[in-house]
């Protein structure tokens, strides 16, 4: 008897022996099987759920505060009915799951009642990390500022921030906050009544503040680091929750530049209790913020040693010229600038690509801020021969207009956007503000006459009412159609992106793109994400676009509406920017995104890994996944035990593949005639035997080299079975639980690991296949393009594509039965195929080569099938 | 998205927005107590050719109402204050050519039912697909003959 043998029987004997100690009949296997389809149901309710509400962040649905309470409210009650449901099953209490949910929960119900949760704890955050999914980390204004590095690529400053946490962490230590809410309350309740002395208390309250001692440390730490050992002066700003945004504090905070390092504590203290300043509490006071408890991040820059400075406005506040922008530079540091003490050079520059300068003003600039070697800054007189002359060539300024719409596009709004440049020449964004001007279009929003439509009545329309939205919005320019494996550098900026396939490969140029129109894809694939996350304009599905549209042809993409217009219609894209509201920052879309923090991600991956536990649930994705795999652990382990079944324990099916498969058959999986080892004539299983099909199949099992891959392959399914098969919860063998309709198949093969869960042959209603693929040996790249053919390969097949890392997830249901065990058949196909692809997708390239071979295999397959 | 919904052009508008021989526009009012649901309609409906009013109050809805003739309203059926099923009466009583499409909550789908025997043109389910809507005021227009 081998040892795994022995340990089963031992486990066996354990298990009866138990029930019989407790003294109570086991409950029937029937019963517990029906309950463990009952959490594969639940899980695929939840998971649905969870797509759903990712969904409406797309821009196609309209939905409101109630969808949000609602959804939360029905998978809250679904997810703690899961975790009673395994409970039942494993007859057992999971307190420690139950306490997980209920921490999830806790979250989900404090930013839903509008007390944001933190997700990151540190007091520190470099700019490098932060975008507009930190903004309660970060503020607004640093978020920002981290949206153009991170998302947009532009060049900013580096620097850091100290986190709200980090205020709050201090506030609370010195028993502040309290004080703090009671009077802003009373202020509120008052009118205002002793304005000025309460502000004056919390500031000095503030700067009396003891701070954290780790705080202490890490601040200055981190100042140390980015002044370069004291080589560089810091500049230090505000960046408070709500400023900059909808209700803007602007310049109501304290900015302290030209800081040295070991005098970085009073400055942060200074930007602190800035807060509470006279303004912004009367700004408070009137613009109904009561409710809602300040918190103040602060950010910490190098100060930037500029040649030339300057402000733009990409859209000039001029009645006669509202096509254009405006751009005012000045030689040295920006301060006077802002300030308006400075004579500046303006230019004035066509919106429209390739920004042609329409004037320029050059004054006589007599003095500029320089930096001082010691620190601080101070003003000095411009050579005479320097006075005269434009401070920007032209192509610095076209080179600065791009830029400037570039971030237009991504914030939507027309924007300030403070820049400088570098004695080395290099362009730096400093900052970029929602301008509050708007273009004179504004006026349409109000009146009856809707100019958009006047402007659209008569254009030509290319493309309509086809495709699918993936992420709202307007734009134009010219099509620029991407041939497949292109290289994506020498894409036109400006352009609006063409092609046959969506591909997360574009996330390289979307900075850069005006919008994505694809003739196949998902609006809710990969690259509909990223799409989503960089606000461009998506329509995918459209099914002809690269036939319809010419390489070079302007044209206006209203993904909104999915229509896309010959032409540049001026009036709609303005439309766009005046819109009162953008739907990104309204409180809906603001809570659904902060919510579903707690919800969607997936962060338990590795089944096999310690932190695959309840305490480590973060999510309620994350608790879904540990019941699901309990729950097919212990169905796997119960077919192995339960009394009721003994007769029917895990038997051998017997290949013509060497898959190492063991079946555990619930309800009329195999024939009734089959024997321990079975063969593949006796599966009845109708997934499992449509999967086969596919792995069986002639010219889908790649084995070329035959010799060396087959070798490894064997040995590493030895591997897997002769390590892991004494583990009693049988994790991570070739293993499938089947019934007549039902497959569960945990399949190891080379390095690929498979989970194929799929449910065929009932109403069609309850047809669903998940299919999900994860491993692999190679480096990062090659799996990542695996993981972009295996979805590209799903996705052509009608799946919903998720891909998280290397992990891809398909899924696909309600298609009649016939449909789906076709699908079946693809993926025994597809196992088969990607088996040991890796090591052969050397370049972007081999991606879309394998995904064509792939692709004219299986429709000649089916072809003769049928 | 779901892959039903992708291979069902039903639910895809058929033709450009500002139906380009359109002579007048189609006039919509909107009302619904969901700032948001207002936010979002009115510019869309805009950018598609339409003229548009769009109200959180329902009184405020009620005195336009009273003013003029819209050619569509489309309205929230559950608001504090007046429901839309009352808001709904009161339009047909008024002008018993306008067109009423009814948003609803899922759990007040059977009163949406209900309804239809007043008079409402269409019903459309929170959250829906702005899509969806479209169709329905298209739909209105086909039958009215108020665009070609």
């Amino acid at each position: 008897m081998t040892p795994p043998r022995l340990l089963n029987m031992i486990a066996r004997l354990w298990t009866s022996l138990a029930s019989r100690l407790r003294g109570r009949p086991p409950v029937p296997f029937s019963v517990l099987y029906k309950k463990f389809k009952g959490i594969l149901e639940r899980h695929n309710v939840i998971l649905e759920l969870i797509g759903d509400m990712g969904d409406k962040l797309g821009g196609d649905y309209i939905f409101d505060r109630q969808y949000i309470l609602d959804s939360c409210e029905k998978l809250g009650d679904q997810v703690f009915k899961l975790i009673s449901d395994l409970n039942l099953l494993c007859q057992g209490k999971n307190v420690a799951l139950f306490t997980a949910f209920e921490r999830i929960l806790l979250r989900v119900r404090e930013e839903l009642a509008g007390r944001r949760v933190l997700s990151r704890a540190d007091h520190i955050l470099p700019l490098s990390e932060l975008t507009h999914d930190l903004a309660d980390e970060g503020g607004n204004k640093m978020a920002s500022l981290g949206d153009i590095k991170n998302i947009l690529g532009i060049n900013t400053p580096d620097g850091f921030v100290i986190t709200a946490g980090a205020y709050f962490e201090a506030m609370t230590r010195a028993d502040l906050r309290k004080p703090v809410a009671e009077s802003i309350r009373a202020l509120c309740a008052s009118d205002g009544e002793g304005l000025e002395e309460k502000s004056s208390a919390l500031r000095q309250a503030v700067m009396d503040m003891p701070l954290p001692r780790e705080l202490r440390q890490a601040i200055e730490y981190a100042a140390g680091q980015l002044a370069d050992g004291g080589a560089r002066f810091l500049a230090v700003r505000s960046s408070a929750w709500d400023e900059d945004s909808e209700s803007s504090f602007a310049g109501m905070y304290e900015t302290v530049l030209g800081v040295a390092p070991a005098d970085i504590l009073p400055a942060y203290r200074r930007v602190l209790a800035s807060l509470f300043c006279e303004e912004a509490l009367r700004y408070r006071l009137h613009h109904e913020l009561c409710a809602e408890e300040p918190a103040m991040a602060v950010g910490v820059m190098p100060m930037v040693d500029a040649l030339v400075s300057g402000g733009l406005y990409t859209y000039a506040p001029l009645q006669e010229q509202d096509q254009a922008m405006v751009v005012s530079a000045a030689w040295g540091l920006g301060k006077p600038i802002v300030d308006g003490t400075a004579e500046t050079d303006t230019y004035l520059l066509r919106r429209e690509p390739p920004h042609d300068l329409l004037s320029s003003d050059i004054a006589d600039k007599s003095t500029r801020l320089v930096l001082e070697a010691g620190g601080g800054t101070r003003t000095e007189a411009v050579p005479e021969a320097e006075r005269g002359e434009p401070c920007l060539s032209a192509a610095q300024l076209t080179l600065l207009a791009k830029t400037a719409m570039t971030l237009e596009h991504f914030f939507k709004r027309p924007l300030d956007v403070e820049w400088a440049i570098t004695p080395e020449g290099e362009l730096v964004v400093l900052q970029a503000r929602p301008l509050s001007i708007r273009p004179r279009a504004c006026a349409l929003t109000e009146g009856p006459a809707g100019d958009a439509a006047e402007a659209v009545k008569g254009v030509p329309v290319l493309i309509s009412g086809r495709g699918v939205t993936a992420m709202g919005g307007v734009s134009s320019g010219p099509v620029h159609i991407m041939a497949e494996g292109e290289d994506l550098a020498s894409f036109p900026y400006g352009a609006i992106l063409v092609a046959r396939h969506s591909s997360p490969r574009f996330a390289k140029v979307m900075p850069k793109c005006r919008g994505i129109i694809t003739d196949v894809g998902s609006a809710t694939g990969h690259m509909a994400t990223i799409a989503r996350e960089l606000r461009v304009p998506t329509l995918v599905q459209t099914g002809s676009a690269t036939r319809t549209l010419r390489e070079g042809q302007e044209i206006t993409l209203d993904a909104d509406h999915q229509v896309v217009y010959e032409g540049v219609v001026e009036a709609l894209c303005r439309f766009e920017l005046v819109r009162e509201d953008v739907f990104e920052e309204s409180w809906e879309y603001r809570t659904l995104k902060r919510v579903l923090k707690h919800i969607s991600p997936l962060t338990l991956l590795d089944p096999k890994s310690d932190s695959f536990a309840p305490e480590s649930c973060r999510t309620f994705h994350d608790i879904a996944r540990y019941v699901h795999q309990r729950a097919v652990d212990k169905l796997t382990s119960l077919a192995e035990t339960h009394q009721d079944i003994r007769e029917r324990a895990p038997r051998r099916l017997v290949t013509k593949l060497p898959l190492g498969l063991t079946v555990i058959d619930v309800e009329g999986g195999l024939a009734q005639t089959a024997g321990e080892d079975a063969g593949e004539a006796d599966i009845r299983c109708r997934p499992l035997k449509a999967l086969m099909e596919g792995l069986n199949i002639s010219g889908m099992w790649e084995t070329s080299p035959v010799a060396v891959d087959m070798g490894s392959f064997m040995s590493s399914v030895t591997r897997t079975l002769g390590a892991e098969a004494s583990h009693p919860s049988r994790l991570g063998r070739n293993l499938a639980v089947i019934s007549r309709e039902y497959l569960n198949l945990h399949l190891r093969l080379g390095y690929h690991f498979t989970v194929v869960d799929a449910f065929l042959g009932g109403s069609v209603n309850d047809n669903a296949i998940a299919f999900r693929f994860m491993g692999g040996v190679t480096d990062l790249t090659r799996r990542s393009r695996r993981a972009s053919l295996v979805a590209a390969i799903l996705e052509g097949f009608d799946f919903l594509v998720e891909v998280k890392g290397d992990m891809v997830t398909g899924r696909i249901k309600k298609h009649p039965t016939r449909i789906m065990l076709d699908k079946m058949f693809m993926l025994g196909c597809l196992i088969g195929y990607t088996r040991q692809l890796d090591a052969k997708l050397d370049s972007d390239a081999a991606v879309t080569r394998h995904l064509d071979i792939f692709l004219q295999r299986i429709a000649a397959l089916r072809e003769t099938r049928e | 998205m779901t892959p039903d919904a992708i291979e069902n052009p039903a639910s895809i508008p058929a033709e450009a927005p500002g139906g380009e021989t359109a002579r007048r526009r189609t006039s919509i009012l909107v009302l619904d107590d969901e700032p948001i649901v207002c936010k979002r309609l009115k510019p869309f409906f805009q950018k598609a050719g339409y003229e548009v009013e769009a109200f959180n109050q329902p009184l405020e809805a009620l005195a336009r109402i009273e003013a003029k003739r819209f050619d569509v309203v489309i309205t929230d059926l559950k608001m504090e204050g007046l429901d839309g099923l009352s808001f709904l009466s009161k339009v047909k009583a008024l002008h018993p050519d306008t067109d009423v499409i009814l948003i609803t909550g899922f759990a007040t789908m059977e009163t949406a039912r209900q309804s239809f025997r007043k008079g409402v043109f269409d019903c459309v389910a929170k959250p829906f697909k702005l899509a969806e809507l479209l169709d329905g005021v298209r739909r209105i227009e086909k039958e009215r003959g108020l665009a070609s």
